[in-house]
């Protein structure tokens, strides 16, 4: 996967990119919108990472010069702004997915591979497994090692969303989204007791737990 | 910044000057013109009548001779004209000349200039020839004084055309002028508390006076905009001031601290939850300012409220049961038609979502939240019951302000601005906020808003 990352902020450019190699991307970075366009047209690309305030071209233009020159490489946009029509303006120019900063990795990193994969089109599975915690799509069962799980509806989104993100952390603000289709944060601990009851069901009675906390950021499926 | 505040400032007074000069001269210009065609088709239609009436005297005269001669023959020509040369006031010139073209002179030979004098011809029956002239001088005397009256009139004309004119637009461009000075006031200042005055005689209701309430209308409202920004900076920068001093003496603490990787992982997660509670915060102080100042972006749809109450509900479904307090929505005894407002979903799903968590947060377990939709005094209402703590009378009407936190929320997380961004929010829809509490036994949220009828 190759991935371009056009900021001029060196410290974010330098997180983000250093993020996205940490997760198996190759990393391209241009420091400006020239650049970038310059870049995104030589090579294909699977994702381009742009922010919206750029020296030299600025993010809207150089989505849209991209798009009228056929370069159809997914494009997430950055930005300070977190107005609602600064967000269609960016849908509008041709952007695919729109972070405001300040955004937590973990979030940016789920919409990136989101892109990815929509571009890609990989078949849907009809059951998701992370070592022998198993969610079959279909009939809605939920087993661990053979046993069966009772999950509420709430409860079997989680896992769902868990087990299509293994080994990577999801922040609370993700999971409110997926999980209740919620964009603002509530502040409130609706997360905690959420993570904590399915917790109870499919880590607890076993001796290895998958579920864990990552704290300030998010919670994981991992060994 | 001084070329962008100062090069401005001299063209609209500039521009008032030459325009109240422009208007001036074209007034002025028009107005003398008009009056000189004038002076001058009187002059023209003067003279006129005067060489006409000599020419009417000539040619009775002429008639006169003619006759004098048929009955008389040349002689008797002469004894008329001699007869009237002596009686008559004004003497004319008359000459004979016959077919032999022998000029007969019967009269001041000495006067004929033909070029001072009108003159009319007659040829009698046997060819003769009378020519009669009258004196022009008398005429060319009275225009003449006529001409010099004339001129006197017309350099009168233009000295009042032109002062006139600097009066008359002097007045009319004063409002102008007024508005010019303001907004270089404005302009120059930065200050937009200036006001143009505006003329207040009776029925002066006229477009600059209107031009004028505009911009004074105008004014105020900038001056509102700016002054609710300003006051929602110093909110904002004062209230993320407890926030990053936390942030900064966690990470400082670290650091001072002997190497210890649990202690800075710990440290770490610290600083990124505080930093989310900043963000949060900022957000929210955002939402609470710009809904106060009426700047918040609705994306008004008609919402049903039994629908927002619904996703709010299911939203703290699992907290409600972690806590062991029942949340409940009662059957609706209102019409539908009672609670559709036109509003934004996602402020108004907020707004059922802070009251909902402001509820379960101060009922103890075995307690019970009710969230219904209903209607009063024509408005529909979201209304929130709680069998919680309540909230002591003389905490009551500080709970909406921002950042306030009453003795017992202070034990609860929170940033103590769920019920401002309520308001807010409420505020901007048009709608209001109540609330009766009695301490012990709960407390009873409403939020009312102006319903529609959907189509």
């Amino acid at each position: 996967m190759r991935a371009l990352v056009v900021e001029d902020d060196a410290t974010i450019a330098d997180f983000v990119a250093r993020g996205l190699r940490e997760a198996s991307f190759a990393v391209d970075e241009a420091a400006d919108g020239e650049a970038g366009l310059a870049a995104a047209r030589e090579q294909p690309y699977d994702v381009a990472i742009v922010d919206l305030m750029l020296p030299k071209r600025d993010g809207l233009s150089l989505i849209e010069a991209l798009r009228s020159g056929g370069v159809t490489t997914p494009v997430l946009i950055l930005s300070a702004r977190r107005s609602v029509d600064d967000r269609v303006r960016g849908l509008q120019a041709g952007g695919d997915d729109y972070l405001t900063k300040p955004f937590a990795f973990a979030e940016l990193l789920a919409r990136v591979r989101a892109l990815v994969r929509r571009a890609s089109r990989s078949p849907e599975p009809t059951s998701l497994s992370f070592h022998g915690l198993v969610l079959d799509l279909l009939s809605r069962r939920v087993t661990r090692d053979g046993a069966p799980i009772d999950l509420r509806p709430r409860e079997f989104a989680l896992l769902e969303y868990l087990l299509r993100n293994p080994g990577r952390v999801v922040s609370k603000t993700m999971i409110l989204s997926h999980v209740w289709e919620y964009n603002f944060d509530p502040q409130t601990n609706i997360v905690d007791v959420l993570v904590s009851r399915l917790r109870e069901k499919i880590d607890k009675p076993f001796e290895q737990k998958l579920l864990h906390t990552v704290r300030g950021v998010g919670y994981v499926l991992r060994e | 910044m001084s070329s962008a505040n100062e090069t401005p400032a001299p063209a609209p007074e500039r521009f008032g000057r030459t325009f109240a000069l422009r208007i001036a001269l074209w007034y002025a210009t028009l107005f003398v013109l008009g009056s000189i065609a004038i002076i001058f088709l009187t002059y023209y239609l003067t003279s006129a009548s005067l060489a006409q009436r000599d020419r009417q005297i000539i040619n009775a005269k002429l008639g006169e001779y003619a006759s004098a001669y048929s009955r008389g023959g040349i002689d008797g020509l002469a004894a008329t004209v001699r007869a009237e040369q002596s009686t008559a006031p004004e003497r004319l010139f008359v000459r004979v000349v016959d077919r032999g073209a022998e000029a007969i002179v019967l009269s001041n030979p000495e006067g004929w200039d033909p070029s001072t004098l009108e003159t009319g011809s007659l040829r009698l029956l046997d060819g003769t020839l009378v020519v009669v002239g009258k004196s022009t001088e008398a005429r060319e005397d009275l225009l003449a004084r006529f001409r010099a009256a004339l001129g006197l009139v017309t350099l009168l004309i233009v000295v009042i055309a032109l002062t006139g004119g600097v009066v008359v637009t002097r007045s009319a461009t004063q409002p102008i002028r007024r508005l010019t000075e303001a907004f270089r006031r404005v302009i120059r200042t930065g200050r937009v508390d200036a006001r143009a005055a505006v003329a207040v005689e009776a029925g002066s209701n006229d477009a600059l006076d209107e031009l004028t309430t505009l911009f004074n209308a105008m004014l105020e409202k900038i001056e509102g905009l700016v002054t609710a920004m300003r006051g929602a900076l110093d909110n904002v920068s004062h209230d993320l001031r407890t926030p990053l001093t936390r942030l900064r003496g966690t990470a400082e603490m670290a650091l001072a601290g002997a190497p210890d990787l649990d202690r800075y992982r710990e440290a770490l997660a610290d600083c990124v939850e505080e930093s989310d509670r900043v963000l949060v915060m900022l957000n929210t102080l955002m939402d609470i300012s710009e809904a106060e100042s009426g700047t918040m972006q609705l994306q008004r749809e008609p919402v049903q409220l039994a629908d927002v109450v619904d996703r709010a509900v299911a939203l703290y479904r699992e907290v409600a049961d972690a806590k062991g307090v029942a949340l409940t929505v009662p059957a609706g005894a209102t019409s539908p038609a009672a609670t559709m407002v036109n509003g934004d979903r996602t402020r108004l799903e907020q707004v059922a979502a802070n009251l909902i968590d402001n509820a379960i947060k101060y009922t103890p377990a075995g307690g019970r939240v009710e969230v219904a939709t209903t209607e009063a005094d024509g408005r529909a209402v979201i209304r929130v019951t709680d069998t919680g703590a309540g909230i002591p009378a003389e905490e009551l009407p500080r709970i909406w302000e921002r950042l306030f936190r009453g003795d017992r929320s202070r034990t609860e997380r929170g940033l103590g601005l769920g019920l401002s961004l309520v308001k807010a929010i409420a505020e901007a829809h048009g709608g209001t906020v109540h609330v009766r509490s009695e301490p012990g036994r709960g407390s009873d949220f409403e939020v009312r808003l102006p319903h529609i009828t959907p189509m």
